[in-house]
């Protein structure tokens, strides 16, 4: 395998191979279509950063697969709890309001009953028996002041924070927040009643639902 | 050796000039239908409300037209215009290779119009539909032939490196297409495939990532291991790191197909020897950028002013850049954030564009004033290309790692309260929009260069004084050489049958080991018997599902991680995919996960979303499917899916099977007596949104049924 042969190609006749003086020792003796080969060695800073990815991947997979390592199931249900508690913390939290939460607690307390209590303690004094009305608004009717929908999201903040320049205190520096959701849901649970000696229609009609 | 006879011959260059041609042209197309996808995303009004131009059609098109039509032509180019220079011999047939042309070209056709027609497998990267697929293989063997048989005829004993990787290619893409497209046809443009959920994944992605690795590298590697030598004139910078670069590289690739299953049901295992591959991937590809950046020692000022050298050396440096991207984005960690996100298009982009599209614009330099003998008409604007395609790049990564990255950490974000801070999905798309932009004008740079090329080439071509068809001499090979002190490898780079056999073998083992065990084991797929077949009418609506591409902008696979069950729900599991053939997990989320979104919305929803998904969701970028209003779901073919699938293991009824027709039609009554309430006409039974909303009301359903009944089974314990 002789240059000569390259030579009939008119093309490359007048190319001349350019070879660097450091690698003239390097050049193999042979040549395709006029192409040669050099045969520096491999480099070495690639070679240690091969080899360390091939460490890297053994110990990964042991470490994962042979020696219990936790598999991505695991790793999710880890996440989970922690999400889990970090959702139960801020449920449990008097500033917030979570609707999960706040069904779960209503379904697994006899909620009406402790909101009676509740509210016989604490609201009665102004909202009057039964949600009537006397300070404050009638809590049966369609009209409401401060709330667009007769929700417990909607309620829960109005309760929370009070309306305090109008009168309405903020219970969420009082009570618990369990013994506000009981009040909501006795609220709630008042829409369409018509109690005796009822207040007159406050504000603003808002949608049923 | 002085007395020896010399042989006359002549090299096959019109083939050669057929598929420049052709890469030419299909270039163009690609880049096109490139430019108007990304205008599609940045705004859905370019969809042109017709059901052949929604980018759920034109996606596909443009993958194939840029892969096998441009990038395949410019292979085809380039190796049989470096293999009878390298093995000192024309051809093996010129018939061969002109059916091979003309074959290839018929293909690309028939794809152009299957596609937007709707005709497709579902399966990214392997689209096309059975016949034509018959149609790959027969022409990718002719291929086989015509190359093999040229070195079969060769005067040159040793093969050069360049031909190592063409061989690579051969072997594995007729492996990959082949194994990937096997299915069962119901009619002559539909089929399913043979395997099913994990499995098909699994296959699916094994094929898809060698297709990149096997049709978009190997290849370019070989051409740059011709082309770079001979533009610079320099020796190619270590014969030692081709062989242990070449070998490395065939036999890890293969490992790490399911890095594109990272966090899906694929078994643990599967997903970290993918990775731990990619990882051990890196320096093997940078062997081969090395080799190429380091030739050009001693020839950089060559480099800054010959359009050649400029376009291959900055093709090769992108290529060092994807393929360490390519590892990074393998690992788990990161993948889990970049997965489904543009970040993945990016890196594509700076494969096919900074590789590909650079490399075969440097060839073509190179190519077109030699065979046409003459010199490049300019080089100004050579130049001007060069830029255009660099910036317009740059443009195209920046703007996709920002969106990447920004629409990533959105879908994350949880607040103190353990709440998704954006839990609408479309305030994450309409974040990313401009990007969209910025990306869609990126393209138009790489296009306009383009143009400028297809221009300047045009212009040299003319000025060519035409040509003389040139003769060459070579000795014939001597049959029997001693080889007593050469090293193993280079007695084995004379035998290119033990070679091709080897490079087989090296190219088969990761598939093997990783996918065998889950077709033919059922303990990665743990049973669910709650997880039942699709009904009839289901299947006439998932494949209108298919049909739309509507896989493009939607996953079906939820992830394990806390986000993904606080947005879509509990992660899938490989029990719920086992009827999916083909699996439509996707790759992307433009929109929405939609793996559980059965029963999230009425029937209703999913009507008025259909027809007009901006009267629902306001600044949605989904395009309208009005004409799924207006046509019929197939109900013929019906009988026969439902038979193909139970031929295929699906365990439907006797009952299923002999009133396949009947049942459909009752469950489209109950869907449209639903949707009739809210004033939608009862004559809207047999249209294929009817279909198709069986078909997404049923996602996830089975899957929270099985869970339910679980809890009370615990429960009650
Ligand atoms: C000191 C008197 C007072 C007490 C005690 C009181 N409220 Fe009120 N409440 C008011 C006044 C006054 C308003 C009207 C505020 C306004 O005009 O915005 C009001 C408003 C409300 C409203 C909003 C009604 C609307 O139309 O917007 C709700 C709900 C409510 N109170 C619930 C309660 C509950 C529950 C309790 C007991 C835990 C309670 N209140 C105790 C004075 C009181
Ligand atoms: C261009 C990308 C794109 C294509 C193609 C596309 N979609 Fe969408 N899709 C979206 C985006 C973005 C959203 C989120 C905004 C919205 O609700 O419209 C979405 C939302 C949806 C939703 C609501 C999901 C949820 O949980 O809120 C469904 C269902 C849906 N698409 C179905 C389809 C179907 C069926 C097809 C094919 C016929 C399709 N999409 C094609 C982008 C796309």
């Amino acid at each position: 395998m002789s240059d000569k042969n390259d030579k009939n190609d008119k093309n490359d006749k007048n190319e001349k191979l350019h070879v660097l003086e450091d690698e003239k020792a390097l050049l193999i003796d042979h040549s395709y279509d006029g192409i040669h080969e050099l045969n520096h060695p491999l480099p070495s800073w690639w070679m240690w950063t091969w080899s360390a990815t091939i460490l890297y991947s053994i110990f990964y997979f042991i470490f994962y697969h042979m020696v219990g390592g936790p598999n991505l199931t695991q790793e999710f249900e880890k996440d989970m709890i922690r999400l889990n508690e970090i959702k139960a913390i801020a449920a449990a939290d008097v500033s917030n309001f979570d609707i999960e939460h706040y069904n779960t607690w209503k379904k697994t307390n006899d909620s009406l009953k402790i909101g009676k209590e509740v509210y016989e303690e604490n609201c009665i004094s102004c909202h009057a028996e039964a949600g009537g009305g006397d300070i404050g608004p009638n809590l049966t009717d369609a009209y409401w002041i401060n709330v667009k929908e007769r929700t417990a999201t909607a309620l829960f903040p109005v309760i929370r924070d009070g309306v305090e320049d109008n009168g309405m205190p903020a219970w969420g520096e009082i009570i618990s927040k369990e013994e506000m959701y009981a009040a909501m849901a006795y609220i709630v649970s008042l829409k369409g009643t018509t109690p005796p000696e009822a207040k007159e229609a406050q504000g603003e009609k808002v949608e049923e639902f | 050796m002085n007395d020896v006879k010399m042989e006359r011959f002549k090299y096959d260059d019109e083939l050669t000039k057929l598929f420049i041609f052709a890469t030419v042209i299909w270039g163009f197309v690609a880049l096109l239908l490139g430019v108007t996808v990304a205008f599609q995303l940045a705004s859905w009004k370019v969809n042109m409300g017709l059901e052949w131009s929604t980018f759920g059609r034109l996606r596909p098109l443009h993958t194939n037209a840029a892969i096998f039509a441009f990038v395949g032509n410019a292979m085809f180019a380039g190796i049989y215009y470096s293999t009878q220079r390298l093995t000192k011999s024309r051809l093996f047939s010129d018939v061969l290779g002109r059916i091979h042309f003309w074959g290839w070209q018929l293909i690309i056709v028939a794809a152009a119009i299957s596609l937007p027609l709707g005709f497709t497998t579902g399966k990214e990267y392997a689209e096309l539909e059975w016949p034509i697929d018959i149609a790959i293989a027969v022409i990718w063997v002719v291929f086989a032939i015509n190359f093999f048989g040229t070195l079969v005829k060769r005067r040159e004993k040793h093969l050069y490196v360049a031909l190592w990787f063409y061989i690579a290619t051969i072997v594995t893409v007729t492996v990959l297409h082949v194994v990937n497209s096997i299915a069962f046809p119901v009619d002559f443009m539909k089929s399913y495939p043979v395997y099913a959920g994990i499995q098909d994944a699994l296959v699916q992605w094994w094929y898809g990532h060698n297709a990149v690795a096997f049709f978009l590298t190997t290849p370019f590697l070989g051409i740059m291991y011709y082309f770079i030598p001979k533009a610079a004139n320099r020796p190619v910078y270590s014969y030692r790191l081709s062989i242990i670069h070449f070998w490395s590289l065939v036999f890890l690739y293969i490992w790490a197909g399911p890095h594109h299953l990272l966090y899906t049901s694929v078994p643990d295992w599967v997903q970290t020897t993918a990775m731990v591959f990619s990882v051990m991937l890196w320096m093997p590809s940078w062997g081969g950028m090395i080799n190429g950046l380091l030739t050009l020692r001693g020839a950089w000022d060559k480099v800054r002013t010959d359009p050649v050298l400029k376009f291959m050396a900055t093709s090769v440096t992108f290529y060092g850049m994807a393929t360490f991207e390519g590892p990074l984005l393998a690992i788990k960690s990161i993948n889990g954030m970049a997965h489904y996100t543009d970040w993945i298009v990016g890196h594509v982009h700076s494969g096919t564009i900074g590789w590909n599209y650079m490399i075969i614009s440097g060839m073509l330099y190179y190519l077109v004033p030699k065979m046409w003998n003459t010199t490049l008409y300019s080089v100004k604007m050579a130049n001007a290309q060069f830029w255009l395609a660099t910036i317009g790049l740059l443009l195209y990564m920046m703007s996709m790692w920002t969106a990447g990255i920004t629409q990533a950490l959105m879908w994350r974000a949880i607040d103190e309260t353990g709440k998704l801070v954006y839990p609408n999905f479309i305030e994450t798309v309409v974040r990313i929009v401009p990007m969209y932009w910025v990306r869609a004008f990126g393209g138009v740079l790489i296009l306009a260069g383009f143009i400028l090329m297809m221009y300047n080439l045009w212009l040299t071509i003319k000025k060519s004084k035409g040509l003389e068809e040139q003769e060459y001499m070579a000795p014939a090979m001597e049959k029997v050489t001693s080889e007593v002190n050469q090293t193993a490898h280079r007695k084995l780079e004379g035998l290119p049958t033990l070679f091709t056999v080897l490079t087989t073998i090296a190219i088969l083992v990761g598939g093997i080991i990783e996918i065998t065990p889950s077709l033919i084991s059922d303990t990665f797929v743990e049973r669910d018997s709650e997880i039942k077949p699709y009904s009839p009418l289901e299947i006439a609506g998932r494949d209108i599902f298919i049909k739309e591409g509507c896989y493009v902008c939607h996953s079906q696979q939820i992830r394990p991680m806390p986000d993904e069950a606080l947005r879509y729900g509990p992660p899938s599991t490989a029990a719920e995919s086992v009827y999916d053939r083909p699996f439509q997990w996707g790759s992307r989320r433009i929109g929405p996960d939609l793996a559980r979104v059965g029963g999230k919305y009425n029937d209703m929803w999913h009507f008025r979303h259909m027809y007009d998904p901006r009267e629902v969701t306001p600044k949605s970028i989904m395009p309208e499917y009005t004409w799924l209003f207006k046509k019929k779901f197939e109900i013929k073919t019906l009988p026969k899916k439902i038979k193909v699938m139970t031929a295929l293991g699906v365990p439907y009824t006797d009952h299923q099977i002999k009133n396949t027709v009947l049942l459909a039609q009752k469950q489209a009554f109950e869907i449209t007596k639903g949707l009739n309430v809210d004033g939608v006409d009862m004559k809207m039974q047999n249209k294929e949104i009817i279909a198709l909303i069986a078909y997404l009301q049923r996602l996830g359903v089975d899957g929270a049924r099985s869970r339910e009944l679980k809890k009370q089974v615990r429960s009650e314990q």
